[in-house]
């Protein structure tokens, strides 16, 4: 299909009159540069790509969008890792890449209004003067935006003590698929009617397109206590954060990283992790240093408690930020040790992540292929790494895996994605976890910000076209309705 | 209330839908009763289905600190259950001492002052049972905190006043019950203590809840709630004393509870606004009666003369807040919202779209739909 067939070139020209013509990208060498998102396996050249300087442009684009019928896919800094950023290849892609500004940094009321395409350690860095921060902490914070963590209802590290996005989103300005604007949420937690703010956090860019942002912003703790803790087993590491959470207590963060994943951080970041363990353990404690250090201590007992081999305490926010510099850079290290690989995204009740490590070892053994675990042992979010080599011809069976691996996490009682979100990737495995009624209703409301179904079209829920025909709701036939005909 | 025929009251999930299905026409959802009159006032109905008798835990994990339970719960029921695992929902909304239901607490998106540091309902659930005017029963979410399959249909009736579904079953966040918590009281004016809560706010003190009451706008008494271990919290409240003056330790929240549920002959109003805005809203309104204001949240709870409802919701309004109404002298015909919100044609469409027929709670939401 070439461009004049899909998007007609007076279609084209209402979107360079809606924007500025130098913004309208038709080249299809330079639209290829937005043809996947962070899961690459996935690529679709749209027909042109938007690139709006601010909202009214924006709403403007999608106004030209709503009148022809032509889908559109948001797109933010592209590190999504569920597709869900993947172009339509009859429709445009609108960047907000453009739409970067800070809005309103308010140390008073302790928020922050800022543009989507601002990233997410960009509002930590406009907030710290005042020595307040932005909680949530997606590992590609340097470079991921807002508007794309609000898609995605971002989490991090740290969301076990914190939240996710969605706890730290008070309001945005949306523009729907129908190019008009709405404001979504309040300057409070309080709402007018049902939580709107709340369907569209997370939604996976599918209800619409946010120009601005109000987050919260929170004080710094006025204390940081991290440890790096060796277990001569994975089933031990897991006790440890059992103890601790029967404690009572919350921590910061507790993450944990198998052999595999330390042999491959260490190799690319040298952050004193010891390589040859089987599990190593980040525990991390924040807040006034009365309750931190009293904690702090029973972790550390907790730890010895359960055989731990090495104690490494952060002695320096030098030596804290090593132990992190070792872990968020766990994914891209694991190209150190293997071609290629797959990032797994499934969630599991925290107190069965023993079982479930070992039936994914188990996976990876009948497949013959390796599996490096990292995860966010505090709240059960395992990013298994399935790594192959696609130049050997692996990929379809390592992809295989991965699938297999989440799918696994719903039989367990989890969920598909904790944090990447369904996107394209897992939308066919939304049936393992939902019934057809779940699916109806939440395409009901999904068509009810988008009756047209032109925002983000494909992604999230399963549908024929992806998927394969399913046998969907019993709708009967009109003749049947008018008593014509009879199902017997 | 409408004069209707004898409440439905069904025992479980199956129930609840057939009971939903067999009748026909405009139903009200009721749960405890704690907040019948909120928000807009209740149309006429043939129906009233009572999630009362949906009750008891279904599922509590207590490594996991998640527990699903059927919605007709009362939340300090639930309380009760948990404490001996050492576990609660964080949550203190005054009516839950009354009985409100964990449906009801849902549907009407209350919250109490905690609500600084948890947030309400939505930030609390992580899973949800609904069952639509047609009879569909759907799940969203689960028992695992962390998760973004699909869309949150939690959030969808959270403050949706019965009008969207009946919420079935809750799956809830848990939290350690905290060893140890101190108020610290001081009697202030409004505006100081609004200048001692932003000393407070800017200090690593982390208070899980900061309030002001007072019977106007002027005169009142500033609460600080720390939570914590045993060991620690004596000194956390002796930094939070140095912040706010001198102050009493063992503060009561009774009073604050008292204001927010109001008195019969006032009308109470709901309030939001950028706390920094809140002491000269709170000082504008007419007819006050009584105040609780959350001074971190920008959250309050006001008691008012029943004819300045009117003039308040349009006050709210104007200083960027939202208002909605909740309990009224009996038979006030009070306004329960004030201009409606600019995604007024999307809650429509919603609303279209999961009750076409708009069986469930006719009224709640006028004049807006």
């Amino acid at each position: 299909m070439t461009v004049d067939q899909a998007i007609g070139s007076s279609v084209r020209q209402e979107f360079e009159r809606a924007l500025d013509p130098r913004d309208v990208i038709s080249d299809p060498v330079q639209c290829r540069a937005y043809e996947c998102d962070g899961l690459t396996g996935y690529r679709v050249t749209p027909q042109l790509v938007l690139l709006p300087r601010d909202a009214a442009q924006v709403a403007a684009a999608v106004r030209v969008c709503a009148a022809h019928g032509v889908p559109f896919v948001a797109r933010g800094a592209g590190t999504g890792l569920s597709g869900g950023a993947l172009p339509v290849a009859d429709g445009v892609v609108i960047s907000l890449a453009r739409l970067k500004r800070v809005l309103e940094v308010d140390p008073v009321n302790r928020r922050a209004v800022v543009e989507p395409g601002v990233t997410n350690l960009e509002i930590t860095a406009a907030a710290a003067p005042h020595g307040l921060y932005y909680a949530p902490d997606p590992s590609s914070q340097q470079v991921c935006t807002i508007g794309g963590n609000v898609a995605e209802n971002s989490g991090g590290a740290h969301c076990l003590k914190y939240g996710f996005t969605s706890h730290h989103v008070l309001a945005m300005e949306v523009v729907l698929p129908d190019g008009s604007t709405v404001t979504l949420g309040s300057p409070t937690g309080e709402q007018l009617g049902p939580d709107l703010r709340g369907v569209f956090l997370g939604s996976e860019g599918t209800l619409g397109i946010t120009t601005s942002i109000t987050v919260k912003l929170l004080r710094t703790p006025e204390t940081v206590r991290t440890l790096l803790a060796d277990f001569p087993s994975v089933r031990a590491a897991g006790d440890v954060v059992s103890d601790i959470v029967a404690a009572g207590i919350v921590p910061a963060a507790v993450e944990m990283m198998d052999t595999l994943a330390i042999e491959a951080a260490e190799q690319a970041v040298h952050a004193g992790y010891t390589v040859g363990v089987p599990a190593a353990l980040v525990v991390e404690l924040d807040g006034p240093i009365e309750e931190c250090d009293g904690q702090f201590a029973q972790v550390k007992a907790i730890c010895e408690a359960h055989g731990c081999t090495r104690l490494h305490i952060a002695g320096s926010p030098e030596e804290r930020a090593a132990i992190w510099r070792g872990r968020k850079a766990a994914f891209a290290a694991v190209g150190r040790i293997s071609p290629d690989y797959f990032v797994q995204d499934g969630v599991v009740p925290r107190t069965r992540l023993a079982e479930v490590l070992d039936r994914i070892a188990e996976l990876g053994r009948d497949a013959g292929m390796r599996v490096a675990n990292v995860f966010h042992a505090g709240d059960g979010n395992l990013h298994p790494l399935v790594l192959f080599n696609a130049a050997a011809g692996e990929t379809e069976r390592a992809e295989t895996l991965s699938g297999a691996i989440a799918e696994l996490c719903v039989e367990f009682g989890g969920s598909l994605s904790g944090e990447h979100g369904i996107g394209t990737d897992k939308a066919c495995s939304m049936p393992t976890m939902f019934d057809d009624d779940d699916l109806d209703v939440m395409r009901r409301v999904r068509d009810a910000f988008d009756p047209a179904g032109i925002c983000n079209p494909g992604k999230v829920l399963p549908t024929p076209r992806l998927c394969g025909e399913r046998p969907g709701r019993y709708q009967p036939h009109p003749l049947e309705e008018s008593g014509v005909i009879e199902r017997l | 209330m409408n004069p209707v025929t004898t409440p439905l009251r069904p025992a479980d999930l199956a129930d609840l839908r057939a009971a939903v299905l067999d009748t026909s026409g405009p139903i009200a959802i009721s749960g405890a009763g704690t907040a019948a009159d909120w928000a807009g006032a209740l149309g006429p109905v043939g129906a009233v289905l009572d999630t009362t008798g949906l009750t008891g835990v279904i599922t509590h994990n207590p490594g996991d600190m998640t527990v699903s339970v059927r919605a007709g719960t009362p939340l300090r029921s639930l309380t009760d259950e948990l404490a001996p695992h050492g576990q609660h929902v964080s949550f203190d909304a005054a009516r839950v001492a009354d009985g409100a239901t964990v449906g009801g607490l849902l549907a009407t998106a209350d919250a109490g002052p905690s609500a600084l540091v948890y947030g309400s309902l939505r930030d609390l659930v992580i899973g949800v049972t609904l069952v639509l005017a047609d009879g569909t029963i759907a799940h969203s979410g689960g028992h695992v905190i962390k998760n973004v399959a699909g869309f949150d249909l939690a959030k969808v009736v959270h403050g949706s006043y019965g009008t969207l579904a009946v919420v079935a079953e809750v799956v809830l966040r848990l939290h350690p019950v905290p060893q140890a918590t101190a108020t610290l009281a001081v009697d202030c004016l409004l505006a100081d203590a609004a200048e001692r809560a932003r000393r407070v706010l800017g200090s690593p003190c982390e208070p899980v809840a900061l309030e002001w009451v007072g019977a106007n706008a002027v005169e009142g008494r500033l609460l600080v709630r720390i939570e914590g271990t045993e060991d620690a919290t004596p000194a956390r409240a002796e930094r939070v004393a140095e912040l706010v003056g001198s102050a009493s330790r063992d503060g009561s929240w009774d009073a604050h509870a008292d204001l927010v549920r109001g008195t019969p002959s006032a009308a109470v109003l709901r309030l939001g606004v950028l706390p920094s805005r809140l002491p000269d809203l709170l000082g504008s309104l007419p007819g006050v009666r009584g105040i609780a204001a959350g001074l971190g949240t920008g959250v309050a709870t006001v008691s008012l003369d029943p004819s300045g409802v009117a003039d308040a919701h349009a006050l709210v309004h104007a200083a960027g807040g939202t208002s909605v109404l909740r309990a009224r002298p009996a038979g006030a015909g009070l306004p329960g919202w004030g201009p409606p919100p600019s995604a007024l044609a999307v809650l429509k469409a919603v609303k279209t779209s999961l009750d076409p027929q708009g069986r469930f709670g006719p009224g709640r939401f006028d004049p807006w739909m």
